[in-house]
């Protein structure tokens, strides 16, 4: 029973991890030694620190942006009752629909001010054209808001539906001491969400740590070369199919894996999220 | 944005007031103010989505000089469709059907194997089951894209990049369904029902057909709801897995129209080819609408399978 996906773990889970360790150990023709020299190669590169700087400031205004956005709103949405409540969730979780290609896409036009259903507000703000928002040092805002955009709304429905499992009798019993709508909220219901905000924080880090799809597709067809080797995915990348230096690719991209691997590590360990999943020693 | 923050600010300074005073303001303009945040938010949230179906009912022209929630045409729907039927005399039909049959794949593949792992995850007595399991956990935290550079690496090593099943087999391995597999086997079905059917006779796929299954179907439901909203927009992996136009994806063929159309592509300003803004909207259409019917259905399933990991039955 076990089997089929056992295969698959050791296929897909396992062994590319073990392969990419080997290849990045392999010599190349500015590393004819190979070795662990690639990760010095990777780290020494003039593209490394700038992408570094960019992902560490993008992940730096992004994640604590959606912990704060997810958790009032998850609160306010959770004061409303009913049918109401039903409706707006609703709505909230239709930017989940546009993610990768068709963010690009989407933003491209709600950014540009001749499409734009937003073109008062940004002709107000005196951007009259698209190269005007598409510029070098406005693309961490621009990347945060694409993902926190696709992510934030869902996030929302998840901590409402989180919420809404608090029990009605805890907050009866708060509201009979006197507590009003915002101690109840702040002192009761958040530590009550905590875990899963912090969960939620820990899976939004790692995606982000990650992040390509945005950076890439605008830089290769949008605003070609903007966005160029912008992220860390983008420089492996770019380390394997524009220089062709696999090992260099693979060093980079196992460093990365290895601070999701911490990070999910501490998720497991260090967090009551999994406590139910008996992972840990009891 | 500045909205939310506004109001929260409002809020919290009124917070600091005392008690009595507080309730009366709360009870007015608290409430008040609660409503514009939310319903700010929910505008904000469908105005991109109302934009992008409405965008291929306008002329490119239209969509410049009409209002952007405006609607043009039925008729503009089908000419928009035949402009993309142009691109490389219909590639875009290939596309949408490799990712109907890569994604159907996928998620019959990902799903058997998440559900029948994670009962005997559940059930059975596994060596190394805390391994396994611990191992399947760190797999669903870390995002698939950072696989995507090892997998390249491996499917160019076993030879089968540039075929649609280095996309399928990849995408197929499921950690996140294995762990919500088993965490409703060990905690939604009672033991006894499992011991009783071995009792009878069952054995171990016996008991899993006959009892665990028709009682999972909340789960397979969930299993689905999460594979395919991953697999059908996924971008990276299969950008990089293969490279011939009859067999990408949609989203991947999308990224091509982006850079080979001027839709998008200010630099690409004096194509021949007739597929501009409207054109490029539908095809974002085709990907997101899918995804929108199913989230808008299932958002349900989205809450309770997020976070299984730590709910009790």
């Amino acid at each position: 029973m076990f089997l089929p996906y056992f295969i698959l773990l050791i296929a897909f889970g396992i062994i590319p991890v073990i392969l990419a360790f080997f290849t990045s150990m392999r010599p190349s023709m500015i590393n004819p030694d190979g070795g662990l020299l690639n990760y010095l190669i990777v780290i020494q590169d003039f593209r490394f620190l700038p992408a570094v700087i960019n992902v560490t400031t993008f992940l730096v205004i992004y994640v604590p942006l959606m912990l704060i956005v997810v958790a009032i709103m998850s609160l306010l949405l959770d004061t409303l009752k009913g049918r109401w409540a039903i409706g707006l969730r609703t709505a909230y979780i239709v930017p989940a629909s546009i993610s990768g290609a068709v963010a690009i896409l989407v933003w491209y036009f709600m950014l540009e001010p001749t499409y734009s259903p937003y073109r008062e507000a940004l002709q107000a703000l005196g951007i009259t054209e698209g190269t005007q928002v598409w510029s070098q040092e406005n693309l961490v805002g621009i990347f945060v808001l694409m993902t926190f955009f696709t992510g934030a709304g869902m996030w929302i429905v998840v901590q409402y539906g989180s919420l809404q499992s608090i029990p009605d009798e805890l907050l009866e019993a708060a509201r009979i001491d006197g507590a009003n709508q915002i101690q109840i909220g702040l002192q009761i219901k958040l530590p009550l969400i905590r875990k899963y905000l912090i969960y939620m924080a820990i899976l939004v880090f790692a995606a982000g740590l990650q992040i390509f799809v945005e950076p890439f597709l605008i830089s290769a067809s949008v605003y070609p070369g903007i966005a160029d080797n912008w992220s860390l995915n983008q420089l492996a990348y770019a380390f394997a199919f524009e220089a062709a230096n696999l090992g260099a690719a693979a060093a980079l991209s196992l460093m990365l894996l290895v601070v999701c691997i911490i990070v999910a590590l501490i998720a497991i360990y260090k967090t009551d999220f999994f406590d139910e999943a008996g992972v840990k020693k009891k | 944005m500045t909205n939310t923050i506004d109001s929260r600010t409002v809020q919290e300074n009124s917070g600091r007031d005392n008690a009595r005073r507080k309730d009366r303001i709360l009870g007015l303009s608290g409430r008040g103010l609660v409503w514009l945040t939310l319903i700010l938010f929910a505008i904000a949230s469908v105005v991109p989505m109302i934009w992008l179906v409405l965008a291929p009912s306008k002329s490119a022209a239209d969509l410049i000089t009409l209002s952007p929630f405006a609607f043009g045409s039925f008729e503009q729907y089908g000419i928009a469709w035949q402009n993309l039927m142009v691109f490389q005399e219909g590639r875009l039909l290939t596309w949408v059907w490799n990712s109907v049959w890569y994604t159907a794949l996928i998620v019959l593949i990902s799903c058997v194997t998440a559900i029948m792992a994670g009962y005997a995850l559940a059930t059975a007595p596994i060596p190394f089951r805390r391994a396994l399991l611990l191992t399947t956990l760190v797999a669903m935290i870390v995002p698939p894209v950072a696989l995507v550079i090892p997998l390249f690496i491996e499917v160019t090593t076993i030879g089968i990049y540039n075929t649609p099943w280095a996309i399928i087999l990849t995408s197929s391995f499921y950690p996140f369904g294995t762990f919500l597999a088993y965490i409703y086997f060990s905690t939604s079905i009672p033991k006894e029902l499992y011991e009783a059917a071995r009792i009878d006779g069952a054995g171990e796929f016996g008991t899993f057909m006959r009892v665990a299954l028709p009682l999972s179907k909340g789960l397979i439901g969930m299993l689905a709801f999460f594979s395919f909203t991953a697999n059908w927009v996924n971008y990276f992996l299969p950008y990089v897995l293969v490279n011939s136009g009859e067999i990408l994806t949609l989203p991947v063929g999308l990224g091509v129209l982006f850079s080979s159309t001027p839709g998008i592509n200010p630099m690409l300003g004096a194509s021949i080819l007739p597929i501009r803004q409207p054109e490029i909207a539908l095809a974002g259409l085709l990907i997101a609408v899918p995804i929108l019917i199913v989230f808008l259905a299932s958002s349900r399933l989205l809450v309770r399978g997020v976070l299984a990991g730590s709910v009790k039955s």
